[in-house]
């Protein structure tokens, strides 16, 4: 078994695999993944507040740019932990599987990290494609592993800092011909990256010297069977690691090869966020400009079931504070003072486009009925049911003039997909909580 | 296990360069980070594990326990020794191909791999079908397939470009002789 751990370790191992490659991948994912957790922290509150949170309004394209970067940087994140994974997977076979008391928590650690990003990650991505084959739910298992991701990845630095001081400069990393410096035994606990490497390269020159010499090697130190066959047939093949150039070759394509992909997937799916991006959005699963009335959809007017009740000629929207109410019919609100906004719709799963907006000012329809100022609106959709048929406001929305009950949207009137007959717009708010088909808006007490 | 010397000492040909000089120890400094990033990991782990008790139901830990492990086992069991495997390949191989030339096909294929990984999710999610027509609008397999191409022509026209680059090399220094 031993032997066998070892030979994996062995078989794995390349010159881009060392703990200089893993620092250096390691602060990128690291940077990512804390960009990624505060942009989901904000998200959240946005979407689930506490009584006392206020939010920012303006810049009204804030949360378009917080959810975008939390996308992008979570779809960066893939090639870069793969990389990371890439670097350091031949300390997967350490032998013995733990020599070290820290070494224990130092696995669980990783376990956990590995495991727990991995699942992150992809529920992240398959979420921005609508795809949920798993049987949990979504948005709180990504919420409750956001904390697990961050602190496993604590205890990890936590582990290996003197590993990470150790390689954080390149000039300390590498000799003058580009070798790599192997840690020192004091490292500790990072013993255990030593004693592996340590017996690496002990068998790479017991190797070394097997080849140099004419006489075959005795028998007894070759490995039988087919590892032993696997092992002399890559023993045949040039050892990269030993030559320096060839191995900084090696480490440049590796770097480059992530360091491509991660651009790669960044500027091919960034598009559905940010627009100077849109003319490269080659694999974003949106596309800026694309849907009724120009701009993309979720839920649609069918799967809210509000096909027939939009549409309604008696459609009225009521307006209330406590006892004073008043009702306004699609006419009545469209002969009412109009305001007009550039304000982005901007989606959770990090779509976003900004668009032209017509419509009553909120602030001049809560005047109609004495909305007193600093007051909490609740907003109800003709929706059946769904999680965001009713919607609460905070006074910092309800009191902004770029708040509108839009009846229009880039130059035509509202689609049904888009909310018809009337639907509320605010700068800096999530998609969900721009409330389509709207019914009533009332003060809360 | 007998008493190491300097890490440069027992590697061969290493003596010619010596190793710079490094703090082997760690200070007190990363001491008490080490005892702070510890305290905030586990308390943050705990947070996320009271997150999850307080929004999920207990019914539902299985298959999420399943997709975490599940998540582990798909790369360490099934992509890494794959990637492990490709490379060995690559090795052996390499030693009659130029190491720039299997650099520049080897960043090719990462780079194709990688952008893979991302894409084909999607062409399965647009396959099981969309709640509305904006929702993956695009034929994802076709452009895929155009990414690939546009990978092997310009790995290609880099390895063109470089023999050509060498070859001229070579060339020049037995004309200047003549």
């Amino acid at each position: 078994m031993r032997r066998l751990l070892d030979t994996l370790r062995t078989a794995a191992s390349s010159p881009t695999r060392n703990a200089r490659t893993a620092t250096v991948l390691g602060r990128l994912l690291g940077l990512a993944f804390l960009v990624c957790l505060l942009t989901g922290l904000y998200s959240h509150f946005l979407q689930e507040p506490a009584e006392w949170m206020r939010f920012p309004t303006s810049p009204a394209w804030l949360y378009q740019v917080s959810q975008g970067v939390h996308i992008t940087a979570g779809i960066a994140c893939i090639p870069l932990l793969l990389g990371k994974l890439h670097a350091v997977f031949p300390q997967l076979f350490q032998t013995p599987p733990v020599r070290h008391p820290v070494q224990v928590l130092e696995r669980a650690s990783i376990a956990l990290f590995v495991a727990s990003s991995i699942l992150q990650l992809v529920t992240g991505l398959l979420n921005t494609y609508q795809w949920y084959p798993w049987p949990f739910p979504f948005k709180q298992v990504h919420f409750a592993l956001s904390f697990v991701i961050v602190g496993s990845l604590a205890v990890h630095i936590a582990v290996k800092l003197p590993l990470i001081t150790r390689y954080w400069r390149a000039r300390d990393s590498y000799d003058a011909e580009g070798r790599f410096v192997e840690p020192s035994r004091e490292l500790d606990p990072a013993r255990a990256e030593l004693e592996a490497t340590r017996e690496l390269r002990a068998m790479r020159a017991r190797r070394t010297r097997a080849s140099a010499a004419p006489a075959p090697a005795p028998a007894a130190e070759q490995p039988g069977g087919l590892v032993g066959r696997v092992t002399r047939w890559i023993d045949g093949a040039r050892e990269a690691d030993d030559v320096p150039r060839a191995s900084s070759v090696s480490r440049r394509t590796f770097f480059t090869g992530v360091g491509v992909a991660t651009g790669g997937v960044v500027a091919l799916t960034a598009g559905q966020s940010f627009a100077a991006l849109a003319p490269l959005n080659a694999f974003g699963p949106r596309q800026m400009g694309l849907g009724p009335n120009d701009l993309p959809i979720n839920r649609t007017a069918a799967a809210a079931k509000v096909l027939e009740t939009a549409m309604d000629p008696a459609w009225q929207l009521t307006v209330a504070n406590g006892d004073r109410t008043r009702s306004f019919s699609a006419a009545d609100l469209e002969s009412m003072r109009q305001g007009a906004e550039r304000l982005p719709i901007a989606c959770v799963e990090g779509w976003s486009q900004t668009a032209s907006w017509r419509g009553v000012r909120l602030v001049d329809l809560m005047a109609t009925v004495g909305a007193p100022a600093e007051s909490r609106l609740k907003f109800t959709s003709l929706e059946v049911k769904g999680g965001y048929r009713v919607m609460l406001m905070g006074p910092e929305y309800a009191t902004d003039p770029a708040t509108l009950v839009a009846l229009e949207l880039n130059g035509e009137r509202l689609d049904i997909e888009h909310g018809y007959p009337a639907r509320v717009i605010a700068p800096g708010r999530p998609g969900v909580l721009q409330t389509k088909w709207l019914t009533s808006i009332e003060v809360v007490r | 296990m007998s008493a190491r010397s300097s890490s440069s000492a027992a590697r061969p040909g290493a003596g010619r360069a010596p190793a710079p000089r490094v703090p082997a120890s760690p200070t007190r400094g990363v001491r008490v980070a080490r005892a702070v990033l510890l305290l905030v990991g586990v308390a943050l782990i705990g947070l996320g594990g009271w997150v999850l008790t307080e929004t999920v139901r207990p019914t539902e830990y299985g298959g999420l326990l399943v997709w975490l492990i599940g998540s582990v086992i798909v790369h360490d069991a099934v992509l890494a020794p794959v990637v492990a495997a490709v490379s060995l390949v690559v090795r052996r191989t390499g030693r009659r191909i130029r190491p720039a030339v299997l650099g520049i096909v080897q960043g090719a294929v990462v780079v194709g791999a990688l952008l893979s990984v991302v894409v084909v999710p999607e062409i399965l999610a647009k396959a099981e079908g969309t709640k509305n027509d904006t929702v993956l609008p695009f034929d994802y397999g076709l452009r895929l397939g155009l990414l690939w191409l546009v990978l092997a022509l310009a790995a290609a026209a880099a390895v063109a470009v470089y023999l050509a680059a060498t070859r001229r090399q070579k060339v020049r220094p037995e004309a200047d002789q003549v």
